[in-house]
């Protein structure tokens, strides 16, 4: 019989919730000045309070399936599709090619109807030079001189591909394991899954940072991180850059914390009473999510604050990292946030949609992206936060080898392409130094160890302890899963 | 469990339906069910013919009466892991007590029933005792758990349960008195009607529905610009006002276009399978696009009215319900054909689209005929008129006058807005061939000077020739010059020297070669007859360009030359006018005739139409006394044109006029056609019956809500119950098939099923019958053991509490702060909303990019009045669980989270709220007392306790020593929002009241609907 199959989880223990809610009361007391998230933290090291079972971002019971490497993921979304001929799949042999004509039997029928209709497909070879980095050799464009610092950290998986040709499909799809609108997003499910190591914050985070001005921007959706049917308590957070971080975390005008912590005590009393009136354990879940609220009001700034952190580590991200709402400044905030507890930061970095002029807009991106890739992935290692901290970069497909419009040795534009592109990963659960995947002479299509979308965020999933088949939900009949209902499985030849 | 209460005990007998296909379904049925491309072992569990049939080698899977002789029992204790069923690798396991279950009912005979929602209802007994009938059934159920109704509610607690559930608003104060004083009998009865009577009504009812609709104001993909069809949204609205009976409503959404003579209503309706998202991505390719919207219409309209996850069919054949890939098709096949484009065009409109006129339109459109024909027939008495004659008929009266008009002397024509490509605009004193400056323009490739706006439009002679001046420079001489004229569009052009400018099509009017480059170092007329250029006769030009091609040319004194003849003049001349075809603005059948031109013989009747026209709205040689009665004219006639205008236009489904033929899309892919379909429903379902050879989406609503159909009402009365009760009898409202629940009182679902079609599918009866009942009076408080056995309320031992909806929280802050705006209907508003919602994630070329916040009444209309932008709603909506309205929803989520309680305290339209509500407060009270009183009954319906007052009160007297102190903080509270305070109030008292009323507004009481 299944009359209750779905986990509700906004019925927690109540007696335990009654313990922590008692234990509060007589820490702050009736009078006086409350210390908020500052108390809290001393009262319970963040840690713990994730082993007695959070009460905020309370995870499944049952997960993780098995101890997993990764305690965090920072994704790092470069939206628009970036180029993996102009980074990471280097093709050596193709300036030979130049404007000569793809052949036919590459090309394949699934073209996009912005360049399906021109008359030929002149192969646009990389005008960027590759050389090789790090101790395993990795071949890395000169236009990421930073994270070619770094390829001993890192895994390129050099031959994903996604079922989308779109934009908006597409995103959908890396997102949330499927093209069509609707499913949850990867960071909703291991929010669903895991909860938080937080109280004072959200379990998932969204930053949605600058891009260089004159490069092609997409759109995002805010399906991207957005919990199609889990409950809405797991969808992405989005911390925006200037005074309201969170969306109404400042108090109105002329109303200051003293006025908030009174009237948080008033209402904490009154609605106590309307629990032992009603007796509904929603009313106690109530009453901790405001006083949650109250946290946030402090920890977030707090958080956002990035004057805090040393000129080194700074240095690390380089200068774009003291522009509010820069890339850099989102990445060392996700550092941030991770290192407080949040379980998925997500940072869609857009511009990446290069048709024309490629070069140019590409080199823009990059210089906007590569030392804060690069950096992050320092920073965490320093603090001994890598081991721990899943990061994973990527955009939504690839781009075609052949040019879109105007062709010459310095300029060329590109078209989407799904079938094979590049990502990486790097940090808990993920061996650095190795790749994966080859694709043919042209990076047209995959020859060996292709990875689907799905098998991306599979692996992402067991990096955390999450068997993907079995991590699942009943929804409208179906027992839906990130990963979707085709087979997928984990790139073994990544992990540690 | 609570669950089990329901199963079978002791002596009562296995049923199949509650107690083994659930079983089965959800562990055997994946490998061993409907769908053939996956089935193991050649084996079906879900028929009995699968399941008894006997095999060679094996036993069978089932043998009646004997579980040891069952292979499948065998499998399902085996110790062997190759062996054992469900086998470990599928994460499937059958608990101890499914196995004793699955025993059981082999050993009674294992016996198959066809799932239960398939059965057509049964009208059942109703059980024996006092009360209404859904009392009854709810009473037995109880009964069965050792359960009774708790008591009646109190009357503060029932009337704001009724005012939310049918208006989605809290009741006021008056309300609530009247309601208190009238104890009488049937008073509980009457305070229903008036909230079913109540046209806030049909805006809480539109709101479920449109949810379920997936309606939005912007097409939902890639730019996701705005759409135009919130006609739909009102007519939602209207439909639950006017209480359509649900067959209508049904018919009139999925075939209203089919209907005999459909009214403009009916078409509108049809906008429910336009809701789903679109796209207008470039690169899109439109057979997939096609295919993915037939797929949504298909699975939203099994979803949404059969309760079936048909779209688990898209793929492959269904794992669980006897659905097949081919009815899913033939479903598909009903929506396949739809006549609007694959790419939206990122346009308002989106065709087909429709006018809504309104039910006046015909009168109003006489009234505006009416006036212009009072004009007409005056001018017509005037002497001008009847003296007129025609210039052409009679040559003598005509003169051809040679003009010339200089449009370039010094610098541009004044008020041009002047832009250019290459250096700014350089006007100077050497070479001048005329005047005081001449344009000097110079470009190592293509450069120019150009506008297209801003200057008075000038028009174009008969016999034109155009003409300028240029001296090009000897030491830089350019390889080519141009001239270009703007219409409509940049599309006349001349071109003399080399050619190299790639503007316009070669050897066309776009692009006239006139001639060599002329001599250098000296002023040069260049000319060039206006129809080289496709610049005919009274043609208007909006501007022009000087352009020159690697090098420095000066250019002076640009004008056209060209006679006036008012025989050829259709200012002038009547016949000259027919002959020019300008048929722009002219209405039919005038228009056609116009264009049929001067040859054409008409009759004089037509001729004298004509001619009216002509006189009336057209000739420029009448004198002043016609042109100031035409002025006259012109004003009626663009208030009518602003009336039609103002009139909306909505989004209408229709189909194409030659249907498109439906495949079998294999696995799904769009590209991948297999057997044809033609349009049919699910064949476990009842027959449909076609009108035709070929079944319409007309027999297709009809066959939903036909006696027949098992699934419609089951599945609608249940959503209503979901609606009222905060759960289903169904939990599971989207899935009616064997992977969803059983109800928890299946006769009382098919009591009110049938009930719900005996009234004529009446829904205002049905919701009056659930809220009337002892079941929905009770009380909602229980002991905590209650709470912890029936956490969701299913057995109905106390009455429903929840959350309110996003739309709700909002609206009763508005509400209760008396800030609200009742206004219905239009276009989408777009109150408060935080910055930087829509900015960060739109497309760059979006028109819903930015967020253009409304003022005034806009801030305060209620929430469904809201503007949906799909990929980023309103914050509300989203931090309260509303779906992004991207699919079809059919029951949101209520989650408790602390962005809720933030939005709460400090958004601005809360906030504001409070302080209408405070303000409301001193003004009707003088007390500090009766004003706590006053806020906490208009919030919550009743008096605080001694205890609440006395907490609220504490609070009070400290905000008020506070803002006494800092009188300037008070201001600033009162002063969030963009109403303004009342100056009357002191300030540090209203803002300490504010506080208060913001308070009362954040209790869990105040959250849910108690």
């Amino acid at each position: 019989m299944k009359l209750s199959s779905a986990i509700d989880l906004t019925n927690m223990n109540p007696l335990f919730e009654n313990q922590i809610l008692q234990t509060r009361r007589q820490f702050f007391g009736d009078n006086g000045m409350r210390l908020g998230g500052v108390a809290l933290a001393a009262m319970m090291a963040p840690r713990d309070v994730a082993r007695a079972g959070s009460l905020v971002n309370p995870g499944l019971p049952g997960l993780p399936h098995f101890a997993g490497k990764a305690k965090a993921v920072i994704y790092l979304h470069m939206n628009g599709g970036p180029s993996q001929l102009d980074t990471w799949d280097h093709k050596p042999d193709l300036h030979k090619q130049f404007d000569k004509d793809l052949p036919k039997s590459f090309l394949g029928n699934r073209i996009t109807t912005m360049t399906s209709g021109q008359g030929r497909f002149p192969v646009a070879p990389s005008k960027f030079k590759f050389s090789q980095h790090g101790e395993c050799g990795r071949w890395v464009s000169e236009l990421l001189p930073h994270t070619a610092g770094v390829v001993d950290d890192i895994a390129v998986v050099k031959a994903v591909h996604s079922n989308a040709i779109n934009h908006d499909p597409a995103c959908t799809f890396v997102m949330t394991g499927s093209e069509v609108p609707g499913k949850p997003s990867m960071g909703s499910w291991i929010s669903y899954g895991m909860g938080a190591e937080t109280e004072d914050l959200p379990a998932f985070v969204a930053l949605t940072p600058n891009f260089p001005n004159g490069s092609n921007a997409q759109a995002l959706f805010s399906r991207m991180w957005g919990p199609g049917f889990l409950p809405g308590r797991n969808s992405g957070v989005v911390l925006r850059s200037g005074n309201d971080p969170v969306l109404h975390l400042e108090n109105p005008p002329g109303v200051d914390r003293q006025d908030r912590r009174s009237m948080l005590d008033a209402l904490g009393k009154l609605n106590q009473r309307g629990f032992e009136r009603f007796g509904d354990p929603e009313i106690q879940t109530r009453i901790s999510q405001y006083e949650m609220a109250f946290r946030m009001q402090a920890s977030v700034p707090d958080l956002t604050d990035l004057s805090q952190e040393k000129e080194s580590t700074l240095g690390l991200y380089g200068d774009r990292v003291k522009t509010p709402g820069s890339f850099a400044s989102s990445a060392l905030l996700a550092r941030r946030l991770v290192e407080k507890g949040v379980r998925v930061v997500q940072i869609m970095h857009r511009g990446w949609d290069s048709h024309g002029n490629l070069p140019k807009e590409l080199g823009n991106q990059c210089l906007d992206t590569d030392q804060a890739c690069a950096g992050l992935i320092k920073d965490l290692k320093q603090r001994g936060m890598l081991d721990e901290t899943l990061v994973i970069w990527g955009g939504e497909f690839g781009r075609t080898v052949y040019s879109q419009g105007k062709l010459s040795r310095e300029t060329y534009g590109r078209d989407h392409h799904p079938k094979n592109f590049c990502m990486w990963m790097a940090g808990g659960g993920i061996k650095g130094g190795t790749e994966i995947g080859e694709t043919d002479e042209f990076s047209y299509n995959p020859v060996k160890d292709k990875v689907h979308i799905n098998e991306i965020n599979a692996t992402a999933l067991h990096c955390l302890g999450i068997d993907h088949e079995k991590f699942t939900l009943r929804y409208q009949g179906l027992d839906e899963r990130l990963t979707g209902v085709e087979p997928r499985k984990v790139i073994s030849k990544i992990l540690t | 469990m609570l669950g089990l209460s329901l199963l079978a005990e002791g002596g009562e007998a296995v049923n199949f339906n509650r107690d083994i296909r659930p079983v089965l379904s959800d562990k055997c049925f994946a490998c061993h069910g409907i769908d053939g491309d996956s089935r193991e072992a050649k084996l079906r569990l879900d028929t009995p013919e699968g399941a008894f049939q006997k095999k060679r080698r094996r036993k069978s899977a089932l043998v009646a009466g004997k579980p040891d002789e069952s292979e499948a029992w065998l499998r399902i204790i085996s110790d062997d892991e190759d062996e054992v069923m469900p086998p470990p690798d599928s994460h499937k396991t059958l608990s101890n007590e499914e196995k004793k279950l699955i025993k059981r009912w082999i050993e009674e005979g294992a016996s198959y029933q066809k799932h239960w929602a398939f059965e057509p209802p049964v009208m059942p007994v109703v059980p024996p005792g006092k009360g209404s009938e859904i009392d009854r059934f709810v009473e037995l159920g109880l009964k069965k758990n050792d359960l009774k109704l708790s008591p009646e509610a109190n009357r503060e607690v029932l009337i704001r349960r009724v005012s939310f559930a049918l208006s989605g608003l809290p009741p006021t104060i008056e309300e609530i008195d009247e309601f208190l004083s009238d104890q009488t009998e049937g008073s509980y009865g009457r305070m229903v009607d008036q909230y079913l009577d109540s046209s806030h009504y049909g805006e809480e009812m539109a709101r479920h529905w449109l949810d379920a609709a997936r309606y939005g104001d912007t097409h939902g993909m890639h730019l996701d610009n705005e759409r135009q069809m919130w006609a739909y949204r009102d007519w939602v609205i209207k439909s639950f006002n006017k209480n359509i009976p649900y067959d209508d409503f049904t018919v009139e959404q999925l075939a209203g276009d089919l209907l005999p003579n459909p009214k403009v209503d009916q078409l509108v309706a049809t906008g429910f399978n336009r809701c789903n998202v679109t796209t207008g991505e470039g690169g899109s390719i439109k057979e997939e696009l096609i295919f993915r919207y037939a797929v949504d219409r298909a699975s939203t309209t099994a979803q949404v009215w059969l309760g079936l996850t048909a779209q688990c069919a898209v793929c492959h054949d269904h794992k669980y319900d006897p659905i097949s890939q081919k009815d899913f098709y033939s479903l598909y096949a009903f929506f396949n054909s739809n006549a609007d484009p694959a790419m939206d065009g990122n346009s308002l409109l989106t065709a087909p689209v429709i006018k809504v006129k309104p039910e006046n339109y015909d009168a109003k459109i006489t009234e505006y005929n009416e006036l212009s024909n009072t004009v007409v027939e005056a001018m017509e008495k005037l002497p001008a008129w009847s003296s007129y004659q025609d210039p052409a008929d009679k040559k003598l009266i005509g003169r051809i006058k040679d003009i010339e008009a200089i449009w370039f002397e010094d610098n541009f024509p004044n008020g041009a807005k002047v832009g250019n490509s290459g250096h700014p605009l350089t006007l100077v004193d050497q070479p001048v061939f005329s005047g005081e400056k001449a344009l000097k323009r110079e470009g190592k490739e293509m450069a120019q000077d150009y506008y297209q706006s801003g200057a008075a439009p000038l028009t174009v002679p008969t016999g034109s020739n155009f003409f300028f001046y240029v001296y090009l420079d000897p030491k830089d001489t350019p390889e080519e010059v141009m001239i270009q004229f703007h219409t409509s569009e940049w599309s006349h052009r001349a071109v003399w020297g080399a050619d190299l400018i790639d503007f316009g099509k070669k050897g066309t009017s776009e692009r006239f070669v006139a001639g060599p480059l002329p001599k250098t170092g000296r002023w040069v007329r260049l000319e060039v007859p206006g129809v080289k250029m496709g610049l005919k006769a009274e043609m208007q030009i909006f501007g022009f360009a000087f352009t020159v091609h690697g090098g420095t040319a000066y250019f002076d004194h640009l004008g056209v030359i060209g006679h006036e003849d008012p025989t050829t003049d259709p200012k002038a001349s009547f016949l000259a006018w027919r002959k020019a075809k300008q048929a722009k603005g002219v209405p039919e059948p005038l228009s056609q005739w116009i264009q049929e031109g001067a040859e054409k013989k008409r009759k004089p009747s037509e001729l004298d139409r004509l001619k009216d026209y002509y006189l009336a709205r057209v000739c420029g040689t009448l004198g002043k006394e016609v042109e100031s009665m035409r002025a006259e004219l012109a004003k009626i006639e663009s208030e009518k044109v602003n009336y039609e205008k103002g009139l909306p236009s909505t989004f209408v489904y229709r189909d194409l006029a030659k249907p498109r033929p439906s495949y079998v899309m294999k696995r799904g892919e769009y590209n991948q056609p297999g057997e044809k379909v033609e349009p049919g429903t699910p064949s476990v379902l009842p027959a449909l019956v076609k009108s035709g050879e070929q079944a319409t989406r007309l027999d297709l609503a009809k066959w939903l809500v036909s006696r027949e159909n098992p699934l419609t009402a089951r599945v609608v009365v249940n959503r209503f119950w979901q609606q009222v009760f905060g759960i289903g009898l169904v939990k599971t409202s989207h899935d009616f098939g064997t992977q969803g629940e059983v109800p928890s009182h299946p006769k009382l679902l098919d009591y009110l099923a049938l009930r719900f079609q005996d009234t004529g599918w009446d829904v205002k009866a049905l919701m009056r019958e659930m809220l009337m009942t002892k079941t929905f009076r009770q009380e909602s408080a229980a002991a905590s053991p209650r709470w912890n056995n029936d956490p969701e309320n299913r057995w109905l031992a106390r009455g429903p509490r929840f959350r309110l909806d996003a739309e709700q929280l909002r609206d009763q802050a508005l509400f209760v702060s008396g800030l609200i705006d009742f206004k219905m209907g239009g276009r989408g508003v777009m109150p408060y909303q935080p910055p930087n919602i829509w900015e960060p994630v739109a497309f760059g070329g979006s028109n819903t990019r930015f967020y253009k916040r409304g003022s005034g009444a806009d801030l305060y209309r209620r929430s469904i009045y809201t503007f949906f932008k799909r990929t980023a709603p309103h914050p509300m909506f989203v931090n309260f669980d509303a779906p992004a309205r991207e699919q079809f929803c059919l029951k949101r989520e209520r989650s408790n989270t602390p962005l809720q309680a933030l939005q709460l305290m400090n958004d601005v339209q809360h906030f504001e709220a409070a302080r209408g509500l405070g303000e409301r407060a001193m003004k009707s009270a003088s007390n500090v007392g009766e004003r706590v009183d006053f806020i906490f009954r208009r919030v919550v319906s009743r008096f605080p306790e001694v205890e609440e007052k006395k907490i609220i009160i504490g609070f009070f007297k400290k905000q008020l020593a506070k803002y006494q102190g800092v009188p300037k903080e008070a201001m600033k509270a009162i002063s969030f929002g963009e109403s303004e305070p009342a100056k009357s109030l002191d300030p540090s008292e209203l803002a300490a009241w504010s506080l208060v009323a913001n308070l009362v507004l954040n209790m869990d009481e105040a959250i849910v609907r108690n």
